[in-house]
C-alpha cells in the first residue's frame, strides 16, 4: 500500500469513528447498574463459599487418608514372622562351617556333578542308568555332610 | 481512569474485594454496554449480556495475566456474544425456523424485537455480521489494530481491511 492510499485508508476510519461518536448508543439504566453490582457480589459470595467448601472437603479426605493410613500401620505395622525372608541355611551353619572343610566339600559336589553329567550324556554306555543312580546317592550324602559341619 | 488506577483495582479484584468488582462495572459497565447493545439492538438482551460478562469476570480475573484489561475484558464480551449467538442459533434450529436466514441476518435481528432503532443502528445491519462486529470491538474497547489483531489471532492488514470497509460503507450510508 503507498503513502497516498494509507493516509486515505486513516482519514477514513478517523471519519467513520466520528460518526460512531456523534451518535452514542443508549445508555444502560443506573437501575441495570445496580443489579449486574448485585450479580458480581452475590457470584463472589458464591465463590468464596465454593471455595471454602472444596478447603473443607479437601482436609476432610486429607485426615481420611491419614487416619486410614495410622490404622492400617497400628494393624500391620509388627511385620508378621510369615512375611519375614526366610534363611535357606541356618546362620548357625554358615558360622560354626570350617573354610577349609567346606571347600573340601565343595569340589567334591563340583567333581561328582561332572561325572554326573558325563554319565547321564553316555547314552552309548549300557551301566549308565546304575552309575547315574550311584553318583546322585553320593552327591545328596556330600551335600548333607556340608550342612552337618 | 489512568492505568495505574485500573491496575490497582484489579489487584483488589484478584484478593476478592466486592468494592473492586464494583469499581470494575462502574468503569467498564457503560462501555460494555454500548458495544452488546449496538451489536444486538436489544436493550434487554444488552442488560442480560452485561450482567452474564461481570458474573463471568469473578470467575475468570484471576486469569488475566497483565496487558490490555480493556482488550481483554472485551475479548471476553466478544465471546459471550458469540456464545449468546451459538445459543440462539441452536434455539432456532430446535424450532425449525429457516437457518439460511438467521445466517444472513446481522446479529441484532437475531436476538429478537428491536428497540426503536436509531439510523446508526439502521446502517451497521447493513455491514456483515464480522465487521460489524469489529468495528464495535474498536470503537468501545479502543484496543488498537495490532490488539485487535492478536485478540482475533488474525493478520493486522485483514483487520485494518475490514474496518476500513466497515466505516466507509457506514459512512455512505449515514450520509
Amino acid at each position: 500500500m503507498d503513502e497516498a492510499a494509507a493516509r486515505q485508508m486513516a482519514e477514513d476510519i478517523e471519519k467513520g469513528e466520528k460518526i460512531l461518536g456523534a451518535n452514542q448508543s443508549p445508555q444502560p439504566d443506573e437501575r441495570v447498574l445496580a443489579e449486574v453490582k448485585k450479580s458480581v457480589v452475590a457470584a463472589l459470595r458464591q465463590r468464596r463459599t465454593v471455595v471454602f467448601q472444596k478447603r473443607i472437603l479437601g482436609a476432610a479426605v486429607a485426615a481420611a487418608v491419614i487416619v486410614a493410613s495410622v490404622l492400617v500401620i497400628m494393624r500391620y505395622g509388627n511385620t508378621p514372622a510369615g512375611n519375614q525372608q526366610t534363611r535357606l541355611i541356618a546362620s548357625s551353619v554358615w558360622e560354626g562351617a570350617d573354610d577349609a572343610d567346606v571347600t573340601v566339600l565343595k569340589a567334591e559336589i563340583e567333581n561328582i556333578q561332572s561325572e554326573l553329567s558325563e554319565a547321564q550324556s553316555d547314552d552309548a554306555g549300557g551301566n549308565g542308568s546304575a552309575a547315574v543312580d550311584d553318583l546322585e546317592t553320593e552327591l545328596i550324602e556330600v551335600n548333607g555332610d556340608i550342612w552337618k559341619g | 481512569m489512568a492505568q495505574h488506577d485500573i491496575d490497582r483495582v484489579i489487584i483488589g479484584c484478584n484478593k476478592g474485594d466486592e468494592g473492586c468488582f464494583t469499581q470494575l462495572v462502574d468503569i467498564y459497565g457503560r462501555r460494555c454496554f454500548g458495544y452488546f447493545y449496538r451489536l444486538t439492538g436489544n436493550r434487554d438482551l444488552s442488560d442480560e449480556l452485561l450482567s452474564e460478562l461481570f458474573v463471568k469476570l469473578v470467575e475468570k480475573i484471576s486469569t488475566y495475566r497483565g496487558g490490555s484489561f480493556d482488550g481483554w475484558i472485551f475479548t471476553m464480551a466478544s465471546n459471550i456474544f458469540h456464545d449468546h449467538l451459538r445459543f440462539k442459533q441452536r434455539q432456532t434450529r430446535l424450532l425449525d425456523e429457516h437457518s439460511k436466514r438467521i445466517m444472513s441476518q446481522s446479529a441484532g435481528t437475531i436476538s429478537g424485537k428491536d428497540d426503536d432503532a436509531d439510523k446508526l443502528q439502521m446502517a451497521l445491519r447493513e455491514l456483515d455480521s464480522d465487521v460489524q462486529e469489529l468495528v464495535m470491538m474498536r470503537f468501545y474497547s479502543q484496543m488498537s489494530f495490532k490488539e485487535i489483531a492478536e485478540s482475533r489471532r488474525e493478520p493486522i492488514g485483514t483487520i485494518l481491511s475490514k474496518v476500513h470497509r466497515g466505516l466507509k460503507k457506514l459512512r455512505e450510508l449515514m450520509g
